[in-house]
């Protein structure tokens, strides 16, 4: 991607995985409180963040829990005083502590969560899949998946700004593929504190925050009076939050130039003239962008669409972007067993965001990766050829194809 | 013993009449009748004042307290979830301990205290209470026992008292006693694992008069994280009339099957000694039989709860604290 | 037709009895050929002892089961009562079940020429004139006796269930005949006392039913809270906490203005502030913040906000200083303390002659009952005689 660089934006290059330089953007976002515990792959994030804290470059309390259930009550009361707070997990502990971050969503406290993800139990696993996160997606979370540690850095900024924003205050869940890219290095450009500051404003909890001079209670029990509003009240949040993500951006593209194109829920990549996409979230866009390089090169017309942003779903921009197609391909790095027609998480949702279109594109699901498994070059050539035929065939609409597993 | 007591310095409450007047914790919750954990609620927040941020778990003083979109706290308050006793109380002392070093609050003492059941508490956040014990920061974690889940109607925790009828433990027509456990001994387990805990105590609200004002007072000033773990007679779960909390409580502590201590710095020290040297017992019985919830007990069950307190009492190594016997001698 | 009755019962005391009651209309208007079910007011539990609740038990002679669950099933609350019964007569003076409902009139269900079922001892004017006046007639029927209160273990069977039954027989044979009462009283229980005792309730009932026209009655002086729409209140469920305000005096606690605990009790204390030695420990003990401490040095009382626990009648050292009275001999709510201040000994005589007649003694364990007890009257500057104390 070309990046303008203006002068004292960045300050310096490094080689940092995908937790390094989530952890470089914990420092720069001079967050207070972070309470760790360990499961691969997001431990790294910690590990880097005890040592940034222990060479004095943040200045922040730094818990190490007795269960990630207690990592997350943590920072949520953390954040209930006013406090800046990052946590995260992976996998089964992302579980263990789930009755946590449902709660940080109702009292709609705008923690940062890293979330390495991984493959449930059992058997233990601990390659990449994205059920852990994708659990949140009814909770009232903001959800997004990164695919380079630039954008893993970036996204902190951007994370706390739109969680944190008066009109949102819901926590953001920052979701990357462990392994693939919580652990590989690449060389990251690290912003300066002073282009941080500009853009990202410290923390105000304002009136709801937890202090003797701010007597409140916070989430008295309800009877079957209440609830009904207070879910009304988070849902219009989530609403609110849509456009504060794209003013965000804007606001980030005018601070370190322009690093992200609008909508920015989702990045296309040659899709002009293309007559036949690939649909997914995260690392899977590597394999995919070579295939449609060499795709194009013997003459296909076929693009990819990364979604970043999974929850609030981008369901006007998605559909008037993918309406434009034959066929779409949605890949999932996730199963639902039993869902409809057995698809994936993202194609059950991509199939609803486009079900008012009248003329729609055929929509086929790929579930692939599961556990970590590569997704190839040639498994994403297939399924641009099998999502080629879905456009010449009707008859195919929403069949799913498990790419990558021995049979 | 006494020395622990002579180098605490803190703002002890010598007489009823110099307990403040003013309440943190105000009328309007929707507590039992003779609710002796409400009688908890309003004595710590009386004792440690208004400058003070609390979190309760869920339970019954949750659910009855707070009664959306009204409260009887006057103090800033949280509700945070059954197990998160000990993790909330970390989340607010370190989000506190962060924003006063970063300036960004005035630097002052605020008092953070949590309060959690005996399901909540005892139970299912054991782990997050030892957590907050291995940490540095001031906090108070009062767990109300009134061996019960009681919020649920009344079932059976692992602080219930032996035999006690509940709704996880019913009296069948073929067993007669259900609830074979043995009350758990929270407040010393945490003492003897946290050498670094310098202030752990059982207190009755009600019983000796000022003892938990000045316990919650004892907490605070010793600093670092501590532990209370209180006694609450639960005139619904037990099953006697309100008026006769107070009474409940002070049979329970003086029967021996609650006792009363403070360990200080390492030190314990009896708030009511009923060791045979001591202030002595009375019998079991005075205590179970004014309770519904034991209306079914055969003497044998109350022989067996009596033999059980007397070894508590006369053959443990620490008295009504640690169940030791002693050291095995090595052969050679 | 759908018959609707509701049963207006003490949380927990009366939890098992209500249920009881309940459960038979819908067992017994089976046997009479009607369908029916029964359920209690989800938002009740989990219940706190002495707070009013009910229970429901819906019955219809010709609709089908599914099309009486629709109409009835799994609703906050019903709209309209054909029979409301009332196992506590206290609650006569209204019922705050949670916050943000307000006090409620006890009669505000039923219709026009429906039925109340009070069980009580007092005469049908003692407990109309505490009730809303309704713009219609309706009838009131007595069943005499004491409120049944249990514990949560130890059921109190003293007949007041069986008894229930009878008298909803005398009010509405069509939806429970007397026949079909004892039926099923025999076939449970094979005992003739339970049989006995709800045709003895019964015949006595059929006595003593009033009619409540519309000029008796008060008109209801609390206002019912108006809930806010979803974008009327803060977001992030977060409540101001009440504010902090003291001084010493009559009322001068701050309290939670939203949800006031009065309609709990069905007894209060009443003091004789010159017996006082103003120990502190009513004060100290009371688990409901309800004593103001007065410039004086005494405690006077916010009844609006006391539950009527006891604690304190049980903690005052003083014999006759603090004493139980039942809560339908009070008028209002005045603070006794500014009362006794005006007019000591007018005072000191209104309070003698409250707990000489309504004097109440419970037992220890809650299933064994309580005594109302009448004593002799203690004058100003007189000894007290030892208090009657509660067996065990």
């Amino acid at each position: 991607m070309a990046v303008a660089r203006p002068i004292g934006i960045y300050e310096r290059e490094e080689l940092l995985t995908g937790c390094q330089a989530v952890a470089e953007g914990i420092r720069l976002a001079n967050v207070d409180v972070i309470a760790a515990y360990p499961i691969r792959p997001y431990t790294e994030v910690m590990d880097a963040i005890s040592k940034i804290i222990a060479d004095g470059k943040l200045d922040a309390e730094y818990i190490v829990a007795d269960s990630e259930h207690s990592q997350f009550e943590i920072v949520k009361h953390a954040a209930s005083v006013g406090a800046r707070a990052f946590a995260g997990s992976s996998g089964t502990g992302w579980m263990y502590g789930f009755e946590a971050l449902v709660v940080t969503a109702t009292d709609r406290l705008p923690v940062l969560f890293l979330v390495g993800n991984r493959a449930l139990d059992d058997p233990g696993a601990f390659g990449v899949e994205h059920n852990d996160a994708l659990a949140l997606r009814d909770m009232g979370w903001l959800l997004c998946w990164v695919s380079t540690a630039q954008e893993a850095l970036e996204h902190v900024l951007l994370g706390y700004r739109i969680a944190e924003d008066k009109r949102v205050m819901m926590p953001m869940a920052l979701a990357m593929d462990g392994a693939f890219l919580t652990h590989s290095q690449h060389i990251v450009r690290i912003p300066s504190q002073e282009a941080v500051n500009r853009f990202l404003p410290p923390f105000q909890l304002g009136e709801r925050r937890l202090h003797p001079d701010n007597p409140v209670s916070v989430a008295p029990q309800v009877n079957e009076d209440w609830v009904m509003e207070i879910r009304r009240q988070n849902w219009e949040a989530a609403r609110r939050a849509r456009g504060v993500i794209a003013k965000a951006y804007e606001e980030f593209n005018s601070v370190f130039g322009e690093r992200y194109t609008a909508p920015y829920y989702f990045d296309e990549f040659m899709t002009d003239d293309a007559e036949v996409v690939l649909i997914g979230m995260g690392t899977v866009s590597m394999p995919a962008r070579t295939a449609v390089r060499r795709l194009r090169e013997q003459g296909h017309r076929v693009g990819y669409v990364n979604l970043r942003w999974f929850r609030p779903f981008p369901t006007l921009e998605l559909r008037e972007c993918l309406r434009r197609f034959r066929a779409v391909g949605v890949v999932d790095r996730d199963f639902a067993h039993g869902a409809p027609d057995d698809c994936g998480v993202l194609m059950h949702e991509v199939r609803s965001c486009l079900y008012p279109v009248r003329e729609r594109p055929t929509v086929v699901n790929f579930i692939t990766g599961l556990g970590g498994r590569d997704i190839s070059i040639q498994d994403a050539v297939r399924m641009y050829e099998l999502t080629q035929e879905a456009a010449r065939k009707d008859a195919l609409d929403g069949f799913v194809t498990w790419v990558g597993v021995r049979e | 013993m006494a020395t622990a007591e002579k180098v605490l310095v803190y703002d002890r409450i010598k007489g009823v009449k110099q307990i403040p007047l003013e309440e943190f914790y105000t009328s309007g919750h929707r507590t039992c009748q003779g609710c002796e954990s409400a009688t908890v609620m309003r004595q710590f927040i009386k004792a440690a004042g208004p400058r003070t941020v609390v979190t309760g778990s869920t339970g019954c003083m949750y659910v009855a307290n707070t009664s959306y979109m009204t409260t009887p706290w006057i103090v800033p308050w949280m509700h945070t979830q059954l197990g998160a006793g000990g993790s909330s109380a970390v989340g607010m002392a370190a989000g506190l301990r962060a924003l006063m070093r970063k300036k960004r609050i005035p630097q002052e003492k605020i008092n953070v205290i949590s309060f959690c059941g005996d399901l909540g508490g005892g139970d299912m956040g054991l782990s997050a209470i030892s957590g907050a014990l291995q940490t540095d920061y001031d906090l108070l974690i009062i767990m109300y026992d009134n061996e019960s889940a009681a919020n649920t109607d009344i079932q059976a925790t692992g602080l219930t008292t032996w035999g006690a009828q509940t709704t996880f433990s019913p009296v069948g027509t073929v067993q007669r006693i259900t609830h074979r456990r043995w009350k758990k001994n929270v407040a010393a387990m945490l003492a003897v694992g946290h050498p670094n805990c310098r202030y752990v105590a059982t207190a009755c609200a009600t019983f000796p008069p000022l003892d938990f004002l000045n316990k919650v007072r004892k907490a605070l000033a010793v600093g670092g994280p501590t532990f209370i773990h209180t006694y609450d007679p639960c005139p619904k779960g037990w099953d006697f009339h309100p008026r006769y909390s107070h009474e409940l409580g002070e049979l329970g502590v003086r029967s021996g099957l609650l006792p009363l201590y403070e360990i200080i710095n390492g030190e314990v020290v009896y708030t009511y000694d009923a060791r045979k040297a001591g202030k002595g017992r009375i019998p079991v019985r005075e205590y179970l039989s004014r309770q519904g919830r034991f209306a079914h007990l055969t003497e044998e069950d109350i022989a067996y709860i009596q033999r059980m307190v007397d070894e508590m009492w006369d053959e443990w190594e620490v008295p009504g604290v640690a169940p030791f016997r002693g050291t095995l001698k090595v052969s050679a | 037709m759908i018959k609707r009755v509701e049963i207006n019962y003490r949380g927990i005391f009366q939890k098992t009895l209500a249920k009881k009651i309940g459960g038979d209309i819908v067992m017994i208007a089976a046997r009479m050929g009607q369908v029916g079910f029964s359920n209690g007011r989800y938002s009740d539990a989990p219940e706190r002892n002495g707070i009013p609740c009910k229970y429901f038990a819906f019955v219809s002679p010709d609709l089908s089961e599914e099309e009486l669950e629709a109409e009835c099933g799994a609703k906050l609350d019903i709209d309209e009562a054909n029979i409301s019964v009332v196992l506590d007569d206290t609650m006569v003076k209204g019922v705050e079940p949670w916050a943000w409902h307000g006090v409620r009139p006890i009669n505000e269900k039923v219709v026009p020429y429906g039925h109340m079922l009070i069980v009580s001892r007092r005469r049908p004017e003692e407990l109309v004139r505490f009730m809303a006046r309704k713009p219609f007639p309706y009838y009131l029927a007595l069943l005499e006796g004491e409120a049944s209160f249990a514990g949560l273990w130890v059921y109190r069977d003293d007949l007041t269930h069986e008894r229930v039954l009878g008298a909803l027989a005398a009010l509405d044979p069509q939806l429970i005949s007397i026949e079909a009462v004892k039926g099923h009283l025999w076939d449970k229980t094979r005992e003739q006392r339970r049989v006995e005792a709800a045709q003895e309730a019964f015949e006595a009932v059929r006595h003593q039913v009033y009619e409540v026209t519309p000029d008796q009655g008060m008109d209801w002086p609390y206002e019912i809270p108006t809930l806010p729409k979803w974008n009327e209140f803060s977001e992030g469920v977060v409540v101001k906490a009440v504010p902090r305000e003291f001084h010493l005096g009559p009322k001068g606690q701050s309290r939670n203005q939203l949800f006031k605990r009065g309609t709990t009790k069905s007894q209060r204390p009443v003091v004789r502030f010159d017996l006082c030695t103003k120990c502190t420990l009513c004060w100290l003990e009371c688990p409901d913040e309800c004593f103001d401490p007065t410039p004086d040095g005494y405690y006077d009382i916010d009844y609006e906000y006391c539950v009527g626990c006891g604690k304190c009648a049980e903690v005052c050292p003083v014999q006759e200083c603090i004493v139980m009275v039942d809560e339908l001999a009070f008028e209002d709510n005045r603070s006794p303390w500014e009362h006794w201040k005006q007019d000591p000994e007018g005072y000191v005589r209104w309070a003698e002659e409250k707990k000489g007649t309504h004097r109440v003694l419970p037992n220890v364990v809650t299933g064994t009952g309580a005594r109302v007890v009448q004593v002799e009257p203690v004058p100003v500057g007189g000894k007290p005689k030892p208090a009657a104390r509660a067996g065990t």
